[in-house]
């Protein structure tokens, strides 16, 4: 070999040493601003309205059979209304984490929309919230897109619910300084990924890339034209034109296969809610995207208003949708073993029932900011938390999620003081 | 081609001066007599803009789609879709993503007005105008008339509907 070739390869060779350990399997350059514990988390609210006698306490049978220890079987009175599946594991997911059995969402309305707020800003919320319109606080998409350096891209933070109304608006908040330049993309795969909205969407126009190219060069000189008001800004979330058109592949893909019916009954379950759509196309985005932030919720369960063996029954789908993201994390490559999961209700229900009574003779059940119906639990699992731990005293609020995300992913430290209510949960960790 | 958009109008009808006093003397001499007020609504044709910067205000979802729609096939879209195709717009955070993707989608469809090929290159200056004044609601000022009629004869392969879809993807299109 000739003396320039060696030294050439011999200062590549070092060169690629240094860079290389730094190449993430997130596909980050650097690692990020502070200590990371893990470089994923995904955060599932498991809403609707949980209380924690139908949960922890299993007062009606283990109803969280992939979740918690125990065989405990379904109450008779209410068996033949449950749709009892088979649990997906021998080893329950409190196994590979640490269960706050007497978590606490102490202040503030026992509303969906406080309760899912609060969780994702770690504020809580006394006045009333408006519902059309982003909370008053930044949310942790905020937090982490802004405070990260460097800077991420909003493919790496995703907010996906299962239901509209006031929901969309949690991607981002009105504070100054934050906002739609730092929330996450958000979707509500309901509502697009259905026959009706793949008649619409459907059969797009193709571009071939030629093509495309060229309506990008018209689109820029028109564009050249054209100042946007300042006034007038779209405030939505925007990615880049790269990310945009990832984001829209995908999409037409879902879309492709929602109208050959692969997304029927991918798991075989011969049932399909809502909050399990909502989980399965929470993966799809995982598997997609691999974001290091994701916050997805589940809200079947508030049918307890209504009828209580559904609402019992819906604890237990939850809970099987819940596993099969935990299943999904451990298979997928890039999040594998480098994912903290956080499951926590948004809030619990009521002591008292109310008046309706379901076909077994069972009270349904409101929430209206009564003691139970503060009482909730959290499950931390995966990179870094303490296997098997329980917390059986009351230790642990809703507020702390928002702070013990930014501290997993390493940015606590960057967020303004003074802003958050809540506490890192550092008991959880090894 | 059609080039201007229109809008509802809620508005009272006017009358003739003298009607107006006859009414009110009536109204005076009879007031056993309650006459209601005429409510009629009326479509007001939309003055052109005199140029793009006088677009300052963000279309409604609503607006965007409708008016969309109507620039596409020249009729009023049903509620129906309008409420399938808005939904799709709150399901998507990145809306400019979901508008492409309601584009592409409505300018695919069967019963679009589209200009031909051939008829636009017969007539580029013309097609320029008239599109213009289809989409963007004014007409184009000299620098744009000769830059698109020279991105057009310079690529063969431009169609119309490729210039439809890149004028409603444009960060002018959503302004009104």
């Amino acid at each position: 070999m000739k003396r320039k070739q060696f030294i050439k390869n011999a200062a590549l060779t070092a060169a690629s040493s240094i860079v290389m350990p730094y190449i993430l399997p997130s596909g980050r350059l650097f690692a990020a601003t502070g200590s990371r514990k893990a470089n994923h988390v995904v955060f599932c609210l498991f809403a609707g309205g949980v209380r924690n006698l139908e949960s922890m306490q299993k007062s009606e049978g283990n109803m969280m059979r992939n979740t918690l220890n125990g065989t405990e079987p379904v109450s008779a009175d209410i068996a033949p209304g449950i749709h009892q599946l088979s649990p997906l594991t021998n080893n329950p997911l409190q196994n590979s984490g640490t269960l706050f059995k007497e978590f606490r969402y102490s202040s503030g309305p026992t509303g969906h929309y406080n309760g899912h707020t609060t969780a994702i800003t770690g504020k809580y919320s006394d006045e009333s919230i408006q519902l059309k319109q982003p909370p008053k606080y930044p949310t942790i998409f905020e937090y982490y897109r802004k405070h990260t350096s460097p800077t991420t891209s909003a493919l790496n933070a995703w907010w996906i619910s299962n239901a509209l109304g006031p929901y969309p608006y949690l991607n981002y908040s009105m504070y100054d300084g934050y906002g739609a330049p730092y929330g996450a993309n958000m979707i509500q795969p309901a509502s697009i990924f259905n026959a009706s909205a793949a008649a619409e969407l459907g059969n797009p126009l193709t571009l071939t890339q030629s093509d495309k190219s060229k309506c990008d060069m018209m689109r820029d000189f028109m564009n050249g034209q054209f100042k946007i008001p300042q006034a007038a800004a779209s405030s939505g979330i925007v990615n880049t034109p790269a990310d945009a058109e990832h984001l829209q592949t995908w999409l037409n893909t879902m879309i492709y296969q929602v109208t050959h019916s692969a997304t029927q009954d991918p798991w075989g379950t011969g049932i399909m809610t809502g909050d399990m759509a909502n989980i399965y196309f929470g993966i799809e985005v995982m598997k997609e995207f691999k974001p290091e932030l994701m916050v997805i919720n589940m809200t079947d369960i508030d049918i307890g208003h209504f009828d209580f063996t559904k609402y019992v029954n819906a604890i237990g789908l939850a809970d099987y949708a819940l596993y099969k993201l935990w299943d999904a994390i451990q298979t997928t490559p890039g999040m594998a073993n480098d994912t903290v999961l956080i499951v926590v209700p948004e809030h619990g229900r009521n002591q008292q029932a109310n008046s309706l009574v379901d076909a077994y003779g069972r009270y349904a059940l409101d929430h209206n900011n009564d003691q139970m119906s503060r009482e909730i639990f959290c499950l931390m699992a995966g990179k870094g938390v303490k296997q098997g731990q329980v917390i059986s005293q009351i230790q642990g609020e809703s507020v702390d999620v928002v702070p013990t995300i930014a501290n997993v992913l390493g940015f606590d430290n960057e967020i303004p003081f003074g802003i958050l209510d809540g506490r890192v949960l550092t008991e959880a960790f090894v | 081609m059609k080039s201007i958009t229109t809008f509802p109008l809620f508005r009272i009808s006017g009358f003739p001066n003298w009607i107006l006093a006859l009414s009110i003397s009536l109204l005076v001499l009879q007031t056993s007599c309650n006459k209601e007020k005429r409510y009629i609504y009326e479509v007001q044709q939309q003055e052109l803009y005199q140029s793009a910067a006088q677009k300052q205000n963000l279309k409604t979802t609503d607006q965007f789609i409708s008016i969309a729609y109507s620039h596409l096939f020249g009729a009023s879209i049903t509620n129906t879709e309008l409420t399938k195709y808005n939904i799709a717009l709150q399901s998507l955070g990145d809306k400019s993503t979901m508008q492409d993707m309601i584009v592409k989608s409505m300018i695919n469809r069967s019963g679009v007005q589209l200009v031909s090929n051939t008829a636009m290159r017969a007539d580029i200056p013309t097609f320029v105008e008239e599109t213009y004044l289809r989409f963007y609601n004014r007409k184009p000022n000299e620098f744009e008339r000769w830059k698109m009629k020279d991105l057009i004869q310079k690529n063969t392969d431009v169609t119309p509907q490729m210039i439809y879809y890149s004028m409603m993807t444009s960060d002018e299109y959503p302004y009104y």
